[in-house]
C-alpha cells in the first residue's frame, strides 16, 4: 500500500513534467499567426497561412537557423481569428501572455486590427507585429506604436498600387468607374483612398456602399449602372466578389471589372461573360514560375507539403505576412544577433532587403515595398500580365 | 428610371419568394405547435448546403438533388421534432429557446464540416431571359415558379383536402379537433416536418443563386419572422404576399435611398404596417 502512495504521485509528477515542459533545451523561437483563415473574409489569411507553416516547416527541416552560437527552430501558433475581433482579441491575449510569443505575423483585416489595437498598444516594445491590414498604415511610426510594420504595399503615393493601377486603368480609356464595396472598416478606408486617386487621375467615380452579408446585388448593380460606368470597381474579398460578378455578367450590367483587392476565382469562374477583368496581384504565379526559379520552387513545395494542387486563384494573395516574411524575420534575427531583443530585431528586419518570391524590403516608416503584376484578363480566359516595381 | 424601377420590382418578388417559402414555414409551425421555429433559418443552412454537397461534391445532378437536400432536412427536422420540439408544443418560450438552441447547434456542425467560407455552386442553368428590356436570369425564375408552386399547392393542400381542414380546425379549437377524430400528435410533427421540409426547399434552390455560408439562415429567418408578422401570422397566401411585399420594398427602396441600410426598409415598412394593422395585411384570412 505504501508503494502505491509513493508510486502514484510520482509517475503522475512525471507524465505532468513530460506534459508541461516539452521544449526545455529545445531552442524553440514561437511565433505567431493572428488571421482568418476560414469564413467569408478569409481570403488572404487562409493563405497568409498556408505559405507561413510551409516556411517554418522547411526551416524545420533543413535544421533550423542559427544566431550566435545556438540553433533554433521554429513553432508557429496560429489560431483561427474567423474575422471576429473579439475572437482575435483572446487569441492575441494568449499568445502573448501564455505563449509568450514574441513576433506575430498578421492581421490582414482591419476590423481585427483595430479590435486589437488598443491591447497591442498597451504592451508596446514587447513584441513585434508584421500584419497586412490597411489600418496599420496611419499607425505607422506614431507614438506608442514601435511593435508595428505593415507587411503589404500601401495603395497611394508614387510607389502606391492602387495609383500605378488607377494609371493602368486610365490607359484603357475608363473615364468613369463604379465603386462597390462593404458598409464596413475598410470600405470606408478604401472610398478615402481611392476617390482621390481617381479624382487625380480624371475618371469620375460612383460609389456605392453594401450592407454586410448582402448576397443579393441587384439593385446595387442596376442602380450604379445608369451611370453608364466603364468598369466595375467591387468589394474586396472573394466571399462577394463570386456573387458580385456572376450577378453583374449575367444581367448584363457589368463586364468590365478593375480590382485592387481579391483574387482570378470570380473572373474565371465566368471569363465567357467578362470583357475585362483587371486586378492587382502581388504575383501572377502561372506566369512567374515558368521564368522565376524560386517561384517555381515554391509552387513544387506546396504541392508536396499539402499534398495537393496548387491553389493559383489565391496563391498570389499570400505576399502578406506569408512565406517570405517568415524567411525575412529568420534573416532579421540572424542580423541582430537575437531572437527575442524585439527592437534589434524590428531595426535589423528594416535594414536589407529580402530576395526570396518577391524582393521585398520595408521603408523608412516600417511598410513593405515589393513588386507586383497587373493581370488583364479577358472575354474567354486569355490573360496579360504587366510587371510593375515600385521605384 | 421606370425599367430600373420595374426591374427592382420583378427581382423584389423573385427575392421575396425566398422569404415567403421560409415565412410559410414559421406560420404553419405557429400555427400548429403554437411556437416559433426560428431554427427553420438553420434548416435552410441545411437544405442549400446538401444541394451543394450532392451536386459539386457527389456529382448528383441538381434536379435530383433538390427533392434529396429536401428530404434530408426533413429528416433533421423530424429529429429535432422528436428529440426537443415536442417537449415545447405550445409553449412559446420554450420552443423559442430551445429553436435559438438548435441554431447554434447547426450552425458549429457546419463549421466544423465546411468550415466558414463561402460555398459557389456550379451554374445550373446560366443565362437570361428578357421581357421588353427587363433581364431576368433563368434560374432566378424558375426559383420563383418552383416556390410559387409550393406555396400554393400547401394552399390548395390546406383548404381542399381533409387534412388541411384538420389543420384549420386544431389551430382554431385543439380539444374539439381531437374529439373529432384529429391525431394531433402526428400533425404536429408533420406540419415540424413540412415546415422544414420547405426551409430546405428554400436553401436547395438559394444555393443555385448565392454563395453560401453557415449563417446564411440567420438573414432569412428574420426577414422571414417580419414576412410573416406583415401579413399576420396564420395566412399561407399572407405569408407570400408578405415576402413579397418585403423583397419589393427592399429593392425599390434601395433605389432612392442609401443600400448600406436596405434591411432596414423593410423593418421601416413593417412597423407602418403595424401602426395602421396591428394584426397584419391578410390577419384573419387563409
Amino acid at each position: 500500500m505504501n508503494s502505491v502512495r509513493t508510486w502514484v504521485p510520482m509517475v503522475c509528477a512525471l507524465a505532468l513534467g513530460a506534459v508541461t515542459f516539452p521544449a526545455v533545451g529545445q531552442d524553440v523561437v514561437k511565433i505567431g499567426q493572428i488571421e482568418a483563415q476560414t469564413g467569408p473574409l478569409a481570403t488572404y489569411g487562409w493563405m497568409g497561412n498556408q505559405g507561413a507553416k510551409l516556411a517554418v516547416d522547411e526551416i524545420n527541416k533543413a535544421g533550423g537557423f542559427k544566431v550566435g552560437e545556438k540553433t533554433y527552430k521554429l513553432e508557429l501558433i496560429a489560431p483561427d481569428t474567423r474575422a471576429n475581433p473579439q475572437e482575435a482579441l483572446i487569441q492575441m491575449k494568449q499568445l502573448l501572455e501564455q505563449d509568450k510569443v514574441k513576433f506575430v505575423f498578421g492581421p490582414f483585416l482591419t476590423n481585427v486590427f483595430n479590435g486589437i489595437e488598443p491591447y497591442m498598444t498597451q504592451n508596446n516594445g514587447k513584441f513585434l507585429l508584421m500584419g497586412g491590414a490597411t489600418a496599420i498604415h496611419a499607425q505607422l511610426g506614431t507614438p506608442n506604436r514601435d511593435y508595428l510594420v505593415r507587411t503589404w504595399n500601401w495603395d497611394a503615393g508614387e510607389t502606391g498600387f492602387g495609383q500605378l493601377m488607377v494609371d493602368y486603368l486610365k490607359k484603357q480609356g475608363a473615364k468613369k468607374t463604379a465603386m462597390l464595396f462593404q458598409n464596413d472598416a475598410f470600405g470606408k478606408v478604401a472610398v478615402d483612398i481611392y476617390s482621390p486617386i481617381f479624382k487625380a487621375a480624371g475618371i469620375e467615380l460612383q460609389i456605392e456602399l453594401f450592407e454586410p452579408g448582402t448576397k443579393d446585388f441587384s439593385a446595387p448593380l442596376a442602380k450604379l449602372a445608369t451611370g453608364k460606368p466603364d468598369y466595375l470597381f467591387p468589394g474586396y474579398t472573394d466571399a462577394v466578389l463570386y456573387d458580385i460578378v456572376r450577378q453583374a455578367t449575367e444581367t448584363g450590367l457589368f463586364k468590365k471589372f478593375f480590382l485592387v483587392r481579391g483574387s482570378m476565382g470570380p473572373g474565371l469562374k465566368n471569363k465567357d461573360q467578362i470583357e475585362d477583368y483587371i486586378a492587382y496581384l502581388p504575383k501572377y504565379f502561372e506566369e512567374a514560375e515558368k521564368s522565376e526559379p524560386k517561384t517555381k520552387a515554391f509552387v513544387a513545395a506546396y504541392k508536396n507539403f499539402y499534398k495537393r494542387d496548387f491553389p493559383y486563384d489565391q496563391a498570389p494573395l499570400c505576399s502578406s505576412s506569408c512565406y517570405d516574411h517568415v524567411f525575412m524575420l529568420v534573416e532579421a534575427m540572424k542580423r541582430a544577433g537575437s531572437v527575442d531583443d524585439v527592437a534589434k530585431v524590428k531595426q535589423a528586419l528594416m535594414s536589407f532587403t529580402y530576395n526570396g518570391i518577391w524582393n521585398i524590403r520595408y521603408d523608412k516608416t516600417g511598410e513593405a515595398v515589393f513588386g507586383f503584376d497587373v493581370v488583364h484578363l479577358k472575354k474567354g480566359g486569355a490573360i496579360t500580365s504587366t510587371h510593375i516595381e515600385p521605384k | 428610371m421606370g425599367q430600373l424601377i420595374l426591374g427592382q420590382l420583378l427581382n423584389g418578388a423573385i427575392v421575396g419568394t425566398l422569404y415567403g417559402i421560409i415565412a410559410l414555414g414559421v406560420t404553419l409551425t405557429f400555427g400548429i405547435t403554437g411556437i416559433v421555429n426560428f431554427a427553420l433559418g438553420a434548416f435552410m443552412m441545411l437544405g442549400a448546403y446538401m444541394a451543394w454537397f450532392l451536386t459539386d461534391e457527389a456529382g448528383l445532378a441538381y434536379p435530383l438533388a433538390v427533392p434529396c437536400a429536401v428530404a434530408i432536412t426533413a429528416l433533421a427536422g423530424l429529429l429535432a421534432d422528436q428529440t426537443l420540439f415536442r417537449f415545447t408544443r405550445n409553449n412559446l418560450v420554450n420552443g423559442l429557446l430551445v429553436s435559438i438552441g438548435l441554431i447554434a447547434v447547426m450552425e458549429g456542425g457546419a463549421l466544423l464540416l465546411w468550415t466558414s467560407t463561402p460555398k459557389n455552386m456550379e451554374y445550373v442553368l446560366p443565362g437570361v431571359f428578357t421581357f421588353f428590356g427587363l433581364v431576368v436570369p433563368k434560374m432566378k425564375l424558375v426559383v420563383f415558379l418552383v416556390l410559387l408552386g409550393v406555396i400554393l399547392a400547401t394552399y390548395a393542400a390546406l383548404t381542399r383536402t381533409w387534412i388541411g381542414r384538420a389543420a384549420y380546425a386544431y389551430s382554431q379549437n385543439p380539444e374539439a379537433a381531437e374529439l373529432m377524430g384529429v391525431r394531433t400528435k402526428v400533425m404536429q410533427s408533420g406540419v415540424v416536418v413540412y415546415s422544414t421540409g420547405l426551409a430546405g426547399l428554400g436553401g436547395a434552390l438559394y444555393a443555385s443563386l448565392y454563395s453560401i455560408d453557415p449563417t446564411m439562415g440567420s438573414v432569412y429567418i428574420l426577414k422571414a419572422v417580419e414576412s410573416a408578422i406583415l401579413a399576420g401570422i396564420g395566412s399561407v397566401m399572407g405569408s407570400l404576399f408578405g415576402g413579397v411585399l418585403l423583397g419589393i420594398t427592399e429593392g425599390v427602396g434601395s433605389i432612392y435611398l442609401p443600400i448600406a441600410f436596405r434591411d432596414a426598409y423593410g423593418l421601416i415598412f413593417l412597423v407602418a404596417i403595424l401602426l395602421f394593422k396591428p394584426a397584419g395585411l391578410f390577419a384573419g384570412r387563409r
